[in-house]
């Protein structure tokens, strides 16, 4: 643990310093235009991120909650496509080309569209999150369903159980691990498109002032960069969020099993 | 053995069979020098759990058309223990598979403990247990156990103890509450015959479940499956491919040669019960591995 | 490492879309037969007969006269102008040919030229984590978490540090492609069986070796699955960058096209830039099957 941990702190704070150096060279011996708003400093920065916890706060929890909305819109309907694709071949072979075609296509593309045809803030967010959620969950799902070997099934089988059975006992366990790939992948583009609406005309959220504040100019660059720290962190956490649900949940995965030891 | 005099009457068909794979055996004895004899009345006494008439398996792949098994036809006796054994591609498998309604013959008769395969499945009257574990990674050891208990809806209470009781009989005490993956290879294996165990099954169908383990493992997987054959009394149909393993384990041994799969011979194994360890250095069991090996040889 | 997870599972929807693009018919259905009473029956008798085509055709061209009978803007509730129809949609790409081919050039550009760099950086960042495992790893954990960073909050950075000329975007597209190759190719380079590692030290072959005839050989197919997601994070990437300054590309005239509620337009603009990315997808798929011909997914 200590392994890890250790150089990824050196990581981080080796970053933090080349950061604040580039910043004060910008600044005072380069001379640049614009030279805090290009790379402010980092002190500043979370200065104004202390100052300002309690908007910030807010305004990410309402990203965030409209993306949850969507996100586990989005992902109930991905697990029910799945598991309809995993049923019946007509579905799946009517489906499936459509949503791998649809991780080919620029889908965050779709946004400004749906933000015309909806004109609603709070729907088409909800929107673009849950259809960007939907297809890397229906798809990694429907990998899961199937990823279940068959003398698994046999056993089943020679117990003579139920179909519906066979699915609760056996398939959808087995698919959890799948599930929450989709759902990790799915989770920061979910953000990501929520933040995007809200770039487009809002009146809450994250992008709002990250918007806003770019447009005062560079008066509110600290301001405008401490709404960008939070966007990522709202990526980050949501990811976090899942694993974490993910250990908690199918807690039985090889990648959670301590290392050595056992072997 | 129970002799039963309703049972005698009933199979008086089968004592026809019964003769008959006598004088094979007489046959092979006499041919091979092994000395052993046949307790006809005994045998006769027995009631069949599993028979197979004139079993037919086809495989149809995109190239060529396989006959997996030819007209292969046996009788188990109820509480025996039976070994298949013959070389990869022999059938013992598809053989094995036959009986547990897994996959359905293209020809003949299969009838498992008094009714047809599919019937014997549905009705829950054989436990299987594969080459692999296939444990559910997801769940608990005793929740592995009671899988099949649960899925036929008996109450959680009298599942935990079902699953505490087997723990003990395959010398699992204290592993109840690991995950799978925190057991070793021939523990996993042992969960997977107490799994197979739990609904407490007339048959007990297994298919090489020890051949992925170490010679030592599994020569003392052996010992302990032999005790707890000892205490369940079910019949035991156990494929393998180790001559050794099969005469250790068995009352007969069936023989299947490829190409295609079929019965080339049956071997008794008149050694004694219980079998010990020290057995499989006696001359008998040496004798026993020569002749096995021979009735390949003249395939 | 924990966010190995999140590019871990994307290989997936790349492979699986490989499949699907270049055999619809087959691979689709190509699902293990879990029923063991099923047999595999003989194949079909023709190629476009197949359910697998078929079935998804009839299912876009059904979809599309719905829309264009608007059935859709009867159901709920929209104007013409909100939702055009396909005719109005296909009329616009007409009109704006080639204004709208030499946008998606542009964008396909920016969008090839940050995925190069990218794939580049996270080349180098894979090699520098396994070459020396305990500080280079910390790395990749950094790149991983910026792959969770929303790229819409990167687009006003990198628009102060590279103007609004193709080299913001091709640096949003940069750090969006960088993670993927960083982490699939580490993935490719450490997963190299031990047994051929304990062979190279047997040739007492030193570490610039192992990385010449074995990591590098060994990652190669992660380094492509890498490539595969790139290419259409890098799309998203320069079209979501070109939505707020710029003054070219598709991104720049889908925004501007909603603005004035020119919707056929915009939809033009997602029509092409759906094909570019199909297209540069095909295109790395492509190189893929002539570079490793060795790799067990290519063989039949």
């Amino acid at each position: 643990m200590r392994d890890r941990v250790l150089p990824l702190f050196v990581w981080i704070f080796g970053l933090l310093v080349v950061w604040e150096a580039v910043s004060w060279w910008l600044l005072n011996v380069a001379k640049t235009p614009l030279a805090q708003s290009k790379l402010p400093y980092v002190h500043e920065v979370a200065a104004t991120l202390w100052k300002y916890s309690g908007t910030l706060l807010k305004e990410g929890g309402a990203t965030f909650g409209n993306a949850g909305v969507g996100f586990l819109i989005g992902a109930v309907a991905g697990v029910v496509l799945a598991v309809l694709m995993s049923l019946s071949k007509t579905i799946e072979q009517l489906a499936f080309p459509y949503a791998v075609a649809s991780q080919m296509i620029p889908i965050l593309g779709l946004a400004p569209i749906i933000y015309g045809i909806v004109r609603d803030e709070q729907v088409s967010r909800i929107i673009i999150s849950g259809y960007i959620t939907f297809f890397p969950v229906a798809l990694n799902m429907l990998r899961g369903l199937r990823s279940v070997d068959l003398p698994a099934v046999e056993l089943m089988h020679s117990y003579a159980a139920k179909p519906w059975a066979v699915y609760w006992k056996l398939r959808f366990p087995a698919a959890l691990p799948g599930l929450f790939s989709g759902l990790k992948i799915a989770a920061p583009l979910a953000v990501t498109g929520a933040i995007l609406v809200e770039l487009m005309g809002a009146q809450h959220g994250i992008g709002v002032i990250m918007l806003r504040n770019l447009y005062y100019g560079p008066s509110h660059t600290y301001m405008f960069w401490s709404t960008v720290l939070v966007g990522a962190l709202l990526g980050m956490a949501s990811y976090w969020l899942m694993s974490l649900v993910e250990r908690l949940v199918a807690p039985w995965q090889p990648e959670f099993r301590p290392k050595g030891g056992s072997r | 053995m129970l002799v039963n005099p309703t049972w005698m009457k009933e199979s008086n068909r089968y004592a026809r069979t019964c003769v008959m794979l006598y004088n094979i055996n007489k046959k092979i004895k006499s041919d091979s020098g092994v000395k052993g004899e046949l307790d006809m009345s005994l045998v006769a006494a027995r009631i069949p759990e599993i028979q197979l008439q004139n079993v037919e398996m086809r495989y149809q792949t995109d190239t060529a058309d396989v006959l997996a098994l030819h007209q292969v036809s046996l009788d188990i006796a109820k509480g025996e223990f039976v070994s298949l054994l013959g070389p990869s591609g022999c059938g013992k498998t598809t053989l094995l598979r036959l009986m547990a309604d897994l996959i359905t013959p293209t020809g003949g008769d299969v009838t498992v403990a008094g009714k047809s395969a599919r019937e014997a499945r549905l009705a829950q009257k054989y436990g299987i247990v594969f080459q692999s574990p296939v444990l559910y990674d997801w769940r608990k050891v005793k929740h592995n156990i009671t899988l099949p208990l649960e899925l036929m809806g008996v109450k959680k209470s009298i599942r935990e103890d079902k699953a505490l009781e087997l723990l003990d009989l395959v010398g699992l005490q204290g592993f109840a509450d690991k995950y799978p993956w925190q057991l070793s290879g021939g523990m996993q294996q042992r969960v997977a015959i107490a799994r197979a165990l739990s609904m407490e099954p007339e048959i007990l169908l297994m298919d090489e479940p020890f051949s992925a383990l170490d010679e030592f493992t599994r020569e003392r997987l052996n010992e302990e499956l032999l005790s707890v054959w000892n205490k369940v009394q079910s019949t035991i149909v156990f494929v393998t491919h180790s001559i050794p393993e099969s005469i250790f384990l068995s009352d007969r041994v069936f023989v299947l040669s490829p190409h295609p799969g079929r019965l080339s011979a049956i071997v008794d194994i008149p050694l004694p019960r219980p079998r010990t360890a020290e057995m499989r250095n006696s001359p008998q069991f040496f004798e026993l591995i020569a002749h096995i090996r021979d009735s390949f040889e003249g395939v | 490492m924990e966010s190995n997870t999140t590019v871990r599972d994307i290989p997936f929807i790349a492979s699986s879309g490989k499949e699907a693009a270049t055999a619809p018919i087959t691979s689709t259905n190509n699902e293990i037969t879990t029923d063991p009473d099923k047999r595999r029956s003989p194949r079909r008798p023709s190629k476009w007969l197949n359910p697998g085509v078929i079935l998804p055709l009839l299912a876009g061209v059904l979809f599309l006269i719905l829309w264009e009978v608007q059935v859709f803007h009867k159901l709920f509730d929209l104007k013409k102008y909100q939702l055009p129809l396909p005719s109005a949609i296909a009329e616009a790409i007409r009109d704006h040919f080639s204004l709208l081919l030499s946008y998606t050039g542009y964008t396909l550009t920016e969008a090839v030229v940050g995925m190069l760099i990218g794939s580049a950086c996270g080349l180098l960042i894979a090699l520098a984590a396994t070459a020396w495992p305990r500080w280079g790893g910390g790395s990749l954990t950094l790149v991983a978490a910026l792959n969770a960073v929303p790229i819409v909050a990167l687009a006003p950075i990198m628009n102060l540090w590279f103007g609004d000329g193709i080299g913001s975007r091709a640096a949003i597209v940069t750090a969006t492609t960088m993670a993927a190759m960083a982490i699939n190719a580490y993935k490719g380079m450490a997963a190299v069986d031990p047994l051929a590692l304990d062979l190279m030290h047997s040739y007492a072959a030193g570490k610039p070796a192992v990385f010449r005839y074995l990591r590098i050989q060994n990652s190669l197919p992660y380094v492509f699955t890498a490539l595969k997601i790139n290419a259409t994070a890098s799309m998203i990437g320069a079209i979501v960058g070109e939505f707020f300054f710029s003054s070219r590309g598709l991104g720049y005239l889908l925004s501007n096209s909603i603005k004035v509620a020119k919707m056929p337009l915009g939809w033009s603009c997602i029509v092409l830039a759906a094909i570019a990315g199909v297209l540069f997808y095909l295109i790395v798929e492509r190189l893929e099957k002539v570079f490793i011909k060795w790799h067990s997914s290519q063989r039949s």
